[in-house]
Order: structure tokens, then sequence, then C-alpha cells
């Protein structure tokens, strides 16, 4: 059964998650945008706790919200300079498109997920969520997707490499 | 844990190609900083690059085809994604030959663009041969960032610039939708492995009444929101808008291979998405029916019909050369739709032939863009002009070209026509018969307006007169190119029985 305090907890991270991230697509201003979307990375790493995967939550306040976002921070202050105008040629059909599509894939979800009912719950290992466990996990089943993970990151920084660089 | 271990070893066996591949790339990486001051590296390089797709090649060829899962269920070894692999070889090899001789990448950064290109080559052998949701994704980002960047290759140039930039933000917004897809198809499955779907999916859907509806529905918005990033790599509407650009702007090898490569790859990876998961086991008829009676061949048929006729639409109005083949891609992503939309054996071979002969047509249509655009620096209609007058083999060779693109005999591309036409006829006698002679119809509507731009491209070499006089002199090695290229579209226009035969062989899918 689920906790009480567990219900709570989670409501106290999910609902300033969704503000935070909702802020990260109205925020006119990138650097507010930037810090909304740090605050999101905060509150996703309290879920992963709540859902024992503590290593996961360490590294995505450790990896996203620490090294990734002051690169984000870096990238736009360098490349914005004062007030930029954004254009805004925003179409009335557009917007209107937009907001029943997203309508309609709300209502699909919550459907889906009220008729599905309670799903039945196994308590996990002891061991589960430790750097153990997923090391394990990565090296043995994930095995081929890590090692392709890897190469894709030596290409991705070679093909930065070619773009970025000045001369030659 | 230690049979994990063993099945990951074990596996090696069945991975030689993609491992000469990987290495291979990194290898190239380093040998173009040796070779950097070496006077023949450009001739070295290429060199390097096809020996290590000719060593692919061998270690694909002695590899057994028979359908076995590998590394605990990541990739499937199987003759159906041989088939494939061998189309990406091919691609890469003639991309290789053609850039090899051209002046698109200058000569100190082509060992990179060599290294990259290998590398996405290994990403469209995992595309053909992933079977779970974590390679998928993987593999169809690692053909992307590389692509992201060999597009942008030449900084100089601001359309190359603004075609790597659109290409980038149109590609991230194509897989976060495909990752957001992804986790609704976890949470509603519960599993990653494709190959175990289509039980979940029918254990899913047999609750019945409004629960069994709303999981339906959610399955499909799942679906679709996972086919972005399929339909992305093959330039289906509606993920098409970055293709123009992105054609128009990537220096011009690099979009023939664009064009032919990873198109291929995302059809391997749809056909065995949906025809592994999504369908049940192909009845004696060679026809399978869709899990649950979740309406694909519907959703897929009408993309399709609107793709084809978008592209081809679209195309009448383009005078630059690069943007109507590029929208005649697109116009080509929805005929060999038609060839997924009908679940069925002759479908699935219908679209693996089609893909093997549009490598060679488009390929040559493509070079010989290139011809003509290192000869007057121009990628316009208007410069075809007289063509024939001025280079006679390009002029015929790209007729022959725009000739089996529109779909007529006696050339390869009617061969292809002819497959996914038949596969959609085949089914129009069946239930929701209309439906499928419906796309048909669209589908032969489009051919006719389709050779009516190709037929634009043909009456200016041919007919008009030529602006300026002088002679195009192509290099020895595009003519022989080219030459090959218009005999191969035109033996395989009549004799093609081996073409059959092979994608017959070919039709062998691991399945779960």
């Amino acid at each position: 059964m689920i906790d009480r305090a567990e219900v709570w907890v989670f409501w106290v991270f999910a609902v300033p998650l969704i503000m935070a991230s909702a802020g990260v697509v109205v925020a006119r201003n990138p650097v507010n945008s930037a810090m909304s979307l740090v605050a999101a990375f905060f509150f996703l790493a309290g879920i992963y706790v709540l859902l024992t995967a503590h290593l996961l939550a360490f590294l995505q306040v450790l990896v996203y919200a620490g090294a990734i976002m002051v690169l984000f921070l870096f990238v736009i202050m360098l490349l914005t300079t004062g007030d930029q105008d954004f254009e805004r040629t925003r179409l009335k059909v557009m917007q209107v498109a937009g907001a029943f599509g997203a309508a309609g894939v709300v209502a699909v979800v919550v459907l889906a997920v009220n008729r599905l009912g309670p799903m039945p719950m196994s308590a996990v290992p002891s061991n589960f969520g430790t750097v153990k466990a997923v090391g394990r996990l990565l090296y043995t089943q994930y095995l081929l997707p890590f090692e392709a993970t890897s190469l894709l990151l030596l290409v991705a920084i070679v093909g930065a490499v070619v773009v970025a660089k000045q001369r030659i | 844990m230690e049979q994990l271990i063993g099945n990951n070893l074990a596996s090696v066996a069945g991975f030689r190609p993609e491992l000469v591949l990987t290495f291979g790339s990194i290898a190239l990486l380093v040998l173009d900083l040796v070779l950097r001051r070496s006077r023949s590296r450009r001739a070295l390089l290429a060199g390097a690059a096809v020996i290590v797709l000719g060593l692919a090649a061998v270690l694909l060829a002695a590899q057994s085809t028979a359908s076995t899962p590998l590394f605990n269920g990541m990739i499937a070894s199987d003759a159906f994604a041989t088939f494939f692999k061998w189309i990406f070889l091919a691609a890469g090899f003639l991309t290789v030959l053609i850039v090899a001789q051209g002046d698109d990448y200058p000569s100190p950064r082509v060992g990179e663009f060599y290294g990259l290109l290998l590398a996405v080559v290994l990403g469209m052998f995992l595309m053909a041969s992933a079977t779970n949701l974590l390679t998928i994704y993987m593999s169809i980002e690692l053909v992307s960032m590389v692509s992201y960047v060999l597009a942008g290759f030449r900084k100089s140039d601001r359309k190359a610039a603004e075609a790597s930039l659109k290409y980038v933000i149109y590609g991230s917004v194509a897989s976060g939708v495909m990752l957001f897809g992804m986790s609704y198809l976890y949470g509603l499955l519960g599993t990653f492995d494709v190959l175990a779907f289509a039980p979940k999916i029918a254990e899913l859907s047999a609750t019945t009444g409004a629960a069994g509806a709303a999981t339906k529905l959610a399955l499909v918005v799942a679906v679709v929101f996972v086919s972005s990033g399929v339909g992305y790599k093959i330039a289906s509407v509606p993920w098409h808008m970055w293709c123009p650009d992105v054609y128009e702007g990537a220096p011009t090898p690099f979009t023939a291979f664009l064009s032919v490569g990873p198109k291929a790859a995302g059809f391997a990876l749809a056909l065995r998405f949906f025809l592994g998961s999504f369908a049940g086991p192909m009845g004696a008829n060679g026809m399978a029916e869709s899990i649950a009676g979740i309406p694909w061949p519907a959703v897929i048929g009408v993309l399709s019909a609107v793709t084809m006729t978008l592209g081809n639409l679209t195309a009448i109005a383009q005078t630059n050369l690069k943007r109507l083949l590029a929208y005649s891609s697109i116009a080509h992503a929805g005929y060999t739709l038609m060839g997924l939309a009908t679940l069925s054996a002759l479908g699935m071979q219908g679209v693996m032939i089609y893909m093997l002969i549009y490598l060679v047509m488009n390929l040559g249509a493509f070079l010989v863009v290139i011809v003509v655009a290192e000869a007057t620096g121009s990628e316009s209609i208007f410069d075809y002009s007289g063509l024939v007058h001025r280079h006679p083999l390009a002029a015929i060779a790209f007729g022959i070209f725009l000739f089996s693109l529109t779909g007529l005999p006696p050339f390869a591309g009617f061969t292809g026509k002819w497959y996914l036409f038949y596969a959609v006829i085949e089914r129009a006698s069946g239930p929701a018969g209309f439906w499928y002679g419906a796309l048909a119809v669209v589908g032969a509507l489009n051919t006719a307006v389709s050779l009516y731009y190709y037929a634009r491209i043909i009456r200016a070499m041919f007919l008009e007169a030529p602006h300026v006089t002088d002679r195009v002199a192509p290099k020895l090695g595009y003519q022989l190119m080219l030459g090959a290229f218009s005999a191969a579209i035109l033996v395989f226009g009549i004799w093609w029985a081996p073409i059959v035969e092979w994608s017959q062989r070919s039709m062998v899918m691991l399945r779960g």
C-alpha cells in the first residue's frame, strides 16, 4: 500500500515540477527559461528519490542541474546580445489547433490512466537503484546501447570540432 | 548474470561488420591526423574508407542470415536486416566514390567526412536491426547527429549553415516527440522489447468497453508519436519540412546519400516495427492483420496519399534541381509507404525492392546534378537547357534516371512501382478494399503528375537550345559511374528476376 506521506511528498514535488516546466516554455527571457529548467531538474530528482532511484536522482542534480545547465547559461549569455527582438508572427489558427491538440492528448492520457485502474505493485529488491545494480545492468543487459552511446558521443565531439573550428 | 555476459560475448560473432565499421570510423579519424602532410592524402583516405566498407562487406557476406537475437535482444540478425545492410554499404561506397572525385568536401577536412560517414553507415546498420526501443532511439540519434554535422560541413556557405541548423531543430523536435511517445508506450506495455509488444497489445485490448477503447486510443497516440522519429528519417508528411532546405543547402554528395541511405534505414525500421509488433504473423496468403484491429493500415495509407500528393504538387513549381529532387524524394517516400500500408508479404517485398532500385536511380540523378554544377556552378533548371549538346552522356543518363523515377517501363523504377501497386491492388479485393483501391488511384494520379515535372527537365535538356555552347567535360570517374548507373537501371528494368529472388529470400524477420 502506498504510504499517505508518500503521496503528499509526491504532490510536493510534482506540482512545482509542472509549474517549472511550463515556465521553461512560457518565459520570454532565455535566462529565466534556463533557471526554470534548473528548478524542474531538481523537482524531477525528488520524484526519482520517491521511486527509490537514488543514483538517478543524484546524477540528475549533478550532471543536468549542475554541468549541463551551466553550459546552457554560458551559451545563452554568449549568444544573446541585449534585448533581442523575437519576431512574433503567431498564427491564430496554429494556436487554436495546438491548444486543441494538447487538450486532446491530455484527455486521452488521463482517460487511459484512469481506466487502467490500480496497477499491481511489488516490492523492489533491496539493492534497487544502487550504483552497483545500475552498473551491472549497463554492462550486461544494456551493453550494446551503452557502447553505442559512447560512439555517439565520440562522433558528436568530432563533429562539434569540425563545425566549430575556425581555420582548416 | 553470467548468462547475460555470455550472450553478449557470443553475439560478437553476428556483429562483425558493425565492429569493422566502428573501428574503421575511429581509425579514419586518426589516419586523417597521420596523413595531415601527405601529398596523396585525398586518395589514401578515400582508399582507406573503401577498404573499411569492403571489409565490412566481406564479413557481412560471410555471416549467417539465420534469425537470431543479439546482445540480449537489443538487436536482431536476420535476412531482412542483411538485405538492408547491403543497401547501406552500397550507399556509403558510392558516396565515397563521388566525394573522392569532387571538391564539395575540401581536402583538409575530407578525412573527418569519411570517418563520420562510416559512423552514419553503422547507425543505419543498427536502425535496420534494432528490436528494442532503446536501440531504436540510439541508432536514430547516431544517424541524425552525424548527419547534422555532415550537412553543415561547408562553414563559409551560409546556405549550408542554415540547412544544418534547420536540420538540428527539426531533428531534435522529432526525437523529443519520439521519446515522449516511447515513454507512454513503455507505460502501457511495460516493456522496451519490441518483439514482446504483440502479445502485450493483444492482452491490453482484451478489456472491452470504455476501458479498452481508452487504452487503445492511448496506444495509437503513443505510436504516432514514436513514428515521428521514423517519419522524419524517411521525410514523410508531416515531418518533411526540413527536407527541401537541407537537401538544397547540404553539399550535393551528402544530399544524395541522405536521400537513399537514411530513407532506406527509416523504412527498414518502420517495417520491423509495424509488421513485427503491431501486426500478426503473415497468413498463407501472405497477408497480416493488425493486432486488436487497430487501424494502422488506414493511418499509414492516409499518410502515404498525403505525402505523395504534397511532394509531387510542390515539386512542379521548383526551379532549383536539388529542391525539385527533394520534393520528389518526399513523393517517393509516399509511394513506398503504400507498401507498408498493405501489411502484407507483397507490400514488404515491394518496399525492399523499391528502396534498392531507388538507391541507384536517385544517386544517379544527384550525380548528374553534381556533374552539371561542377561545370556551370548552377543548380537551376535553366542551365540544363540543351544539355544534350553540351554533354550527351549526362543528358541521356539523366533522362534514364528521370524516366525510371517516374516509373515508366522498361526502366528499373517500373519494376519497383509495379510491386508496390501490385501489393495495394492485391488488398483491394479483400475487406476495406475500396480504400486500398482509392490509394492505388491516388498513386497512379501522382505518377502522372510526377511525369509532368520530370518531363520538364527532359524537355529542357533535349529540346531547348543551350544558352552557352561550351562543352561540359566531366571527370572520367563520373562518366563511368553515370554509365554504370544507367546500365543498371536498364538491365533491372528488363531482367528483374535476381532482385525479386533476392528480396524474396530476405523476407525472413525475427519475430517474438
